[in-house]
């Protein structure tokens, strides 16, 4: 074949398109999946960036300059980081604690342990904030009323529509990032490194210190930031604990510039700085994070042997419980007993119990059949979509299928420093004017969470594909399976159980959506997070718990599934 | 025809070329060894041959077409190649008989006539009582036997291997080094095989293409690259080897220091008065205590040295012994057979024959 003489740079550039055009027929499919999730990424960030820096007159900082200055909305700022960093503080020390007990000691019932701390992961902390103005409400608080009739006292002595309430339910709900984090961690050094410690004479308690502690330091300051960032996004425990006190956060005060008259230009100005911190934040902890830390620790062999707590064993259990009954036993317990009862701040007898909020809620309030079937419909169609586009992506990312691969996972992990209130606003703006006129339909919510979860479904599926050996997949190619083929055959269903844990991720975060939702909603489209926030406004105290029990229920079966599926596979993998 | 024509090809990772300008024609049905250190870039040659990588200069030629270049790159799809991997690569999500067949559904066979070439094939491999079992249940021996069959089975013009024993004990190794040369004889696939071990290469090969930093430094027969290595890199690669620095006088005499001449194998275009060197393997030479016996040797036109004995390591079907030389002040390593045995200190002659001197370049 004859190949005219050109320039080097030229000759290159022709063989790429050629080696893309007449030989990899599959490379449709990647190019597509790559360009798509771009453009779903960068839409609803353009769109804040031009509506708060663009007016009809063009470019100005007039809207910066407004947000900025008003007292009001410094407040709001403050607020959201006090609040965000106390919950840091309280969620490492907890956190840090329950995943030192759970993995390095002999604390009781491990497993338990760790199943209750998962299932205040999966709690929707709207759901728990509303749980607490049941139980520290100053009126009718269960907690109070107890208080009052034990000690005679008129006082109340709690109040949880305070700033202190509101980092006391926060922390509660953010503490399991940085347990997983420890958890993970500590499960991974070896007591060789802390036996080296013991033959030069160092203690229990100082190798705990001296060792165990440092290692564990980068996870601990990257904990304290995921936390710190998990609070500072949330939108329903401020808006349920701190409005009715007049406390505004940044998200609560961008969703009241969706009130009633709109202020788009200034909802997204107030966006850009909980984004730039966001972003600020999160290359800090990968800095952490990818300098010694886990390499040091990653020595895999050595053993791992329980320190023994001694006397201290079984305090340090009922200190673990009342930790967890304070996320977990007591809200499920108050929710469960105002969804069986007539007037839930009275002792559940059988006087008061009833079926009568299942019926209402189920067959007579007007939303929420509409809602539960929306919400289970997009919770599928994101999950299935979502798993599918993740798929495609981390395959493209692992095999570096197209030059700039290594930059697709920075558009498909945005959405992480995205808080979802940001995000809706950008989408809001994107999405409702022509072409692309999707308000008012249940397309934005799709479009929403498929963003959303976009980045938890890729580095789930990545996370998989990476402990697939590539020339299993080779091995496919060199005898006839073109790419699409191989990844059919052998790569997804090597990855199974990683790609059901990934359509699973995607549902839960799908169903318990509130921050992105509260501001993409219309009457025709409502979902059960939605409805719960209605509810609130009308206090419908039994209906909201429910519908936060289905909530829970699904989610629970739905990790049980998992559980069951990937224990399975597990077995299968360690035949096969 | 399945010859396989290698040009100039380039492979570069960063600024680095993994693989420089290298040339290699390989004949219908035969059988190359790549061998060579880790990072020769012998792997890479080969993932350029399958299709997996694409060179940044060159060409690769299957018959008279192009498959590799700058411009082309045939994907491994279509190149009618097989190969086989480190890992084995079977995969543990289908059984013994469904990873074999994989490659005959691929081409759209129908299933009687797949059953049947599959059954042929596990046969052939000894692997038939175990089609229905899954990888996980089997031995690493086993699953690189189905990794054998299943690139067989599909009847390629070419086979590849990347150092498909490497994973595996020793004994199994050995064994298997057989079993790859016998199907290589029944079939008379071309196959390139890549390996960093020489034992490996020389039962195995045909032809045995040693790589160093990217290029073949020598490309011959075992016995021609064992007995007449090229370069001191190829010498010291292949086995066990003694060096000597020394002087090239005339055609066939090389001077080390303090007098010693030594008679060798004529060298390719080395010019006398030029530094040299010599290798000569450690079981080449011969270890006598008696001064009578070393003269004989010598009269008949051997290389004689003169040392002492430093130490003796005993590996039961050999002693290895460091001879000093105090006037060359150099060390000769000397294998001698068992029942062969000097103390240290001991005063010892060592013969050798010119034939197994061989001069080699430095590069």
């Amino acid at each position: 074949m004859s190949i005219p003489q050109t320039t080097v740079a030229e000759s290159a550039a022709g063989a790429r398109a050629f080696r893309l055009r007449r030989f990899d027929a599959t490379l449709p499919v990647w190019m597509g999946a790559a360009l798509f999730v771009v453009v779903l990424m960068l839409l609803p960030l353009g769109a804040i960036f031009t509506t708060s820096a663009f007016t009809e007159k063009g470019l100005t900082l007039g809207n910066y300059v407004e947000v900025f200055t008003d007292p009001a909305y410094l407040k709001a700022i403050w607020n959201s980081v006090i609040t965000s960093f106390w919950v840091g503080v309280i969620a490492v020390a907890v956190g840090a604690l329950l995943g030192w007990l759970v993995t390095r000691t002999d604390l009781p019932f491990p497993r338990a342990v760790r199943a209750l701390v998962m299932a205040s992961f999966v709690t929707p902390p709207f759901l728990g904030a509303f749980a607490w103005t049941l139980l520290a409400g100053p009126n009718a608080g269960l907690l109070n009323n107890w208080y009052r009739a034990a000690s005679g006292s008129e006082t109340a002595l709690f109040n949880i529509f305070t700033i202190e309430g509101l980092i006391f339910v926060m922390a509660l709900y953010s503490f399991p990032y940085v347990f997983s984090m420890i958890a993970n961690v500590s499960e991974l050094i070896s007591s060789d490194l802390e036996d080296a410690a013991n033959i030069l004479g160092a203690s229990r308690w100082k190798i705990a210190l001296t060792i165990t502690l440092p290692l564990t330091a980068p996870a601990l300051i990257g904990g304290f930031i995921v936390a710190f960032l998990h609070s500072l996004s949330l939108f329903g425990a401020p808006a349920i604990l701190g409005l009715p006190a007049g406390i505004h956060t940044i998200t609560t005060q961008i969703w009241a510039f969706f009130q009633y008259p709109p202020r788009l230009d200034l909802a997204a100005a107030f966006s850009v700085p909980l984004l730039l911190a966001t972003v600020g934040l999160i290359a800090v902890q990968k800095k952490l994070l990818g300098r010694r830390g886990y390499s040091t620790v990653g020595g895999k062999g050595g053993q791992k042997r329980l320190l023994k707590l001694g006397y201290l064993r079984w305090p340090a259990f009922l200190l673990v419980a009342a930790i967890l009954s304070l996320s977990v036993f007591l809200p499920y317990g108050i929710l469960l007993k105002a969804a069986l009862s007539k007037a839930w701040a009275m002792p559940l007898t059988l006087d008061n119990f009833t079926l009568g909020n299942f019926t209402f809620t189920f067959f007579q309030y007007g939303d929420t059949q509409a809602a539960i079937l929306n919400t289970f419909k997009l919770g599928i169609a994101t999950a299935t979509a979502g798993t599918l586009l993740a798929t495609l992506l981390a395959y493209i990312t692992n095999r570096q299928l197209l030059r700039g691969a290594r930059y697709l996972s920075f558009f498909v992990l945005a959405p992480l420093v995205i808080p979802g209130i940001v995000l809706a606003v950008g989408l809001f703006i994107a999405y409702s004017k022509p072409p692309l006129m999707l308000y008012g339909t249940i397309w934005i919510l799709f479009v929403a969470y498929l963003t959303k979860e976009m980045p938890i479904g890729f580095s789930q599926t990545e996370s998989t594909f990476k402990t697939i050996h590539p020339e299993l997949e080779d091995a496919t190619r060199i005898i006839g399976a073109n790419r699409l083929r191989a990844l059919k055959d052998v790569t997804v269903p090597l990855a199974r159980s990683g790609l059901i844990a990934a359509w699973s991720f995607i549902f839960i975060g799908v169903i318990r959506e509130l921050s992105a939702s509260i501001l993409l909603f219309t009457p025709s489209s409502k979902v059960v997070s939605v409805v719960i926030f209605d509810l609130k406004e009308e206090g419908q105290i039994g209906a909201i718990a429910v519908l936060g029990i289905l909530l829970l229920a699904v989610s629970f079966l739905i990790i049980l599934a998992v559980q069951w599926l990937a224990g399975r596979e597990f077995f299968a993998s360690s035949r096969g | 025809m399945a010859t396989v024509t290698l040009r100039e090809l380039t492979k570069k990772f960063g600024a680095a070329a993994a693989v420089d300008r290298l040339d290699l024609d390989i004949g219908d049905g035969e059988f190359v060894s790549l061998l060579g250190p880790s990072g020769c870039g012998k792997t890479t040659t080969l993932r350029l041959l399958a299709g997996f990588l694409q060179p940044d200069g060159g060409e690769i030629r299957v018959g008279q077409k192009v498959v590799s270049s700058p411009a082309v790159l045939i994907p491994p799809e279509r190149r009618n190649m097989s190969m086989i991997f480190q890992s084995y690569a079977v995969w543990p999500h289908m059984t013994v008989f469904q990873n074999v067949a994989y490659g005959l559904k691929l081409k759209k066979l129908d299933g009687g006539e797949i059953a049947k070439k599959v059954e042929r094939m596990l046969r052939l491999v000894h692997l038939d009582p175990l089609a229905g079992r899954y990888p996980g249940e089997l031995s690493g021996g086993q699953q690189q036997r189905v990794a054998l069959a299943r690139a067989l089975v599909v009847e390629p013009e070419i086979l590849l291997l990347d150092e498909p024993l490497s994973n595996l004990d020793a004994n199994l190794r050995e064994e298997m080094r057989f079993e790859i040369r016998r199907l290589h004889e029944e079939f008379r696939i071309t196959t390139v095989y890549v390996t960093h071990d020489q034992a490996e290469a020389m039962v195995t090969s045909d032809r045995i293409a040693v790589m160093h930093q990217g290029r073949i430094v020598q490309l011959g027969s075992p016995e021609e690259i064992f007995d007449r290595p090229k370069t001191r890199f190829v010498a010291e690669f292949i086995g066990k080897t003694n060096i000597l620095r020394g002087m090239l006088e005339s055609g066939r005499s090389v001077a080390l220091g303090d007098g010693l001449k030594l008679r060798v194998l004529a060298g390719d275009g080395l010019a006398p008065g030029k530094e040299v060197f010599v290798c000569i393997r450690p079981h080449s030479l011969r270890l006598t205590p008696s001064a009578a016996e070393a003269e004989a040797g010598r009269g008949k036109g051997m290389n004689l040295f003169q040392g002492v004995i430093q130490r003796r390591v005993y590996f039961g079907d050999a002693n290895d012994y460091i001879v000093e030389l105090p006037a060359q002040r150099l060390n000769l390593r000397v294998v001698a057979p068992p029942t062969q045995k000097y103390e240290a200190g001991q005063k010892v002659f060592a013969l050798a024959d010119p034939e197994q001197c061989v001069l080699v370049g430095e590069e």
